[in-house]
């Protein structure tokens, strides 16, 4: 109940901030957000180092574009069937890996593996996707409201939106870990061949998580190319896979909402501080470095220890 | 059509020992240090322009200049050893951000000093041996060579040395080596700087026969990692094999199936092998 007020103050941010550059860089991280905090669920909570994240995020925002393009729905509905796309993309990849019982390391690779090969198609199923040049989204996603739709253009509603979709993320994931089904993730990260013998079907809540997370990446993928405007193949690369595992480093993955500040200072960093294009790469890498040897359990990780101290 | 399939045959051999050279690198500090440094790509990168620079722009002969870069290479493993990857033995994730991280660093450094213009270095060897069936180039040629004198040199080493064989103790029985009085920091250390070297290596001799970026490393530590786990972690003719036998399915791969997909070929290959022989080819069961 008290961390759920923690995110009131947010919601009075617009109103008393006109800064565009402010409010753009928060709406990218709640974005990124969603997609981190669906990670940490198959990687902090289950323990498995999942590279698929990025194809999940990179197909959710295709298929709502294309969704909408070929069948005529709405955003929501689009965005619908990208969370079916994902989820039945997720099962087979999910099948394949925790059938064959890979772990660690190898679960990792061919993640990978599958990831780059869904980047690949994508990449060069030119007549459907337009090949590496990607797509520029020209339709606007609107919302109902009692006395008509309103278009989501403009930071503010972005805003908005996406926080709330991020409260909604964090909820959900929150209910996930702290529930029955949470404890056993908890147990197959612990140690999952103790799981198994305890009963806990490893491959059934392994595939739910691996699920969940994917589903949460799909949704992060729609409201992501719609709010920039543009989708590509870059949506799936390894890139993106990695950024996602630095951002929940950086916050930590002990925590659901830790993940979130992770978002928040990879995406606004890099333009806090106004340096050339090699230098913010630079900043970014050792941004990543220093905060792994120095803060092991990321940002809230070293809060944490900081609040016990005092 | 017999010509193609064995020009390409040969194509695969040669970038596969590339791979093979990056795997090797990638299996030798994985069992040591219980990391994949990802950063192995950026330091071929270092490699290259190092190599590039001494021979095109100082003027030093590109036989002296190879060893040069890959000294070069190594000091900037030693360096990342002991202020990085010190701090990340036997943390896989932690040692995977941080090389991550890493090739940021080294990217933005290259790209200060050697701009984003794609560099090509003046034909150190020109001409090519006919064969009759086929043609080869002959520095495509001297860098096979090499290459694969290397690994076999590395080969020996492991295996006939007082320290080849600390290695594969400390591989085996972390501990128990310890106990036996294998310097294991040492060992460490020395792993994480010689898979640097060899990588630095790899890049140099890389700058004979393409055009450098400096993202150039990227694709190669990726068939690297693919290789070595193709191989079997641990295995270090495997990794030589496993770069071959991923080049070559590639570039064959690539005349009988579209060639766009020529990435996707080694990743389903690699795929089944881990699904059907978890512990790659050249390693027995675990």
């Amino acid at each position: 109940m008290k961390s759920s007020l923690l995110w009131l103050p947010l919601f009075a941010v617009p109103l008393v901030l006109h800064n565009d550059v402010v409010l753009t860089i928060l709406v990218f991280t709640f974005i990124l957000g969603i997609l981190a905090v669906s990670f940490n669920l198959i990687f902090g909570y289950t323990g498995q180092l999942s590279l698929f994240h990025a194809a999940a995020f990179g197909i959710g925002a295709y298929a709502t574009e294309l969704a909408m393009a070929h069948l005529g729905v709405s955003f929501w509905i689009g965005m619908m069937i990208a969370v079916l796309v994902v989820l039945t993309i997720s099962l087979l990849v999910g099948t394949i890996c925790f059938r064959f019982k890979l772990k660690e390391f190898y679960f990792a690779i061919v993640t990978f593996a599958f990831s780059e090969m869904a980047r690949l198609v994508i990449l060069n199923w030119n007549s459907f996707t337009n090949g590496s040049l990607g797509i520029n989204l020209t339709a606007k996603p609107s919302i109902w409201l009692p006395g008509g739709a309103i278009a989501i253009e403009g930071t503010r509603i972005w805003y908005y939106l996406s926080l709330v979709v991020l409260i909604l993320t964090v909820t959900v994931c929150a209910r996930v870990v702290h529930s029955w089904m949470g404890r056993c993730f908890a147990a197959i990260r612990l140690n999952d061949e103790l799981a198994d013998t305890l009963g806990i079907d490893v491959f059934r809540y392994k595939l739910i998580s691996f699920l969940i997370g994917n589903a949460g990446a799909a949704v992060a993928g729609a409201f992501y190319a719609f709010y920039l405007g543009y989708i590509e193949p870059a949506y799936l690369s390894i890139d993106q896979s990695l950024a996602i595992v630095a951002m929940v480093l950086l916050g930590g993955r002990d925590t659901v909402a830790g993940p979130v500040i992770g978002a928040l200072v990879l995406t606004a960093l890099p333009h806090v501080i106004n340096f050339s294009a090699e230098t913010r790469i630079l900043v970014y890498g050792l941004i990543l470095v220093f905060t792994i040897l120095v803060m092991p359990k990321g940002i809230t990780g070293a809060i944490a220890r900081l609040a016990r101290a005092v | 059509m017999l010509q193609l399939v064995v020009g390409q045959l040969l194509n695969g051999v040669i970038i596969g020992t590339l791979y093979g050279i990056v795997a090797l690198g990638v299996t030798l500090t994985f069992g040591i240090t219980g990391i994949v440094n990802f950063a192995l790509g950026a330091f071929m990168a270092i490699g290259a322009y190092t190599g590039w620079y001494l021979t095109d722009v100082v003027g030093i002969a590109y036989p002296v200049a190879v060893p040069l870069a890959v000294l070069v290479a190594a000091l900037f493993g030693l360096l990342a050893d002991q202020t990085l990857f010190r701090f990340t033995r036997n943390n896989l994730i932690n040692g995977l951000i941080v090389s991550i991280g890493l090739i940021s660093v080294i990217q933005s450094v290259l790209l200060m000093v050697w701009t984003t213009t794609p560099k090509n270095m003046h034909y150190v060897l020109p001409g090519v041996i006919n064969l009759d069936l086929f043609i080869v180039p002959k520095m495509k040629g001297v860098v096979f060579l090499v290459l694969l004198v290397v690994i076999l040199a590395t080969y020996a080493a492991l295996t006939r040395t007082w320290a080849g064989r600390a290695a594969y103790a400390y591989a085996q029985a972390p501990e128990a080596a310890k106990l036996m009085g294998v310097r294991t920091e040492l060992l460490q250390t020395g792993v994480v700087v010689y898979s640097t070297a060899l990588a630095g290596l790899g890049g140099a001799l890389y700058a004979s026969l393409y055009s450098l970026e400096v993202s150039m490393g990227a694709s190669y530590i990726l068939k690297g990692v693919e290789a070595a786990i193709l191989a079997g972690i641990g295995s270090v003719m495997g990794s030589l094999v496993g770069g071959i036998v991923l080049g070559v399915t590639e570039a064959i791969g690539s005349i009988f199936f579209p060639q766009a997909y020529r990435d996707a070929y080694g990743l389903v290959f690699l795929v089944l092998i881990l699904l059907f022989r978890p512990s790659g080819l050249f390693v027995r069961g675990r």
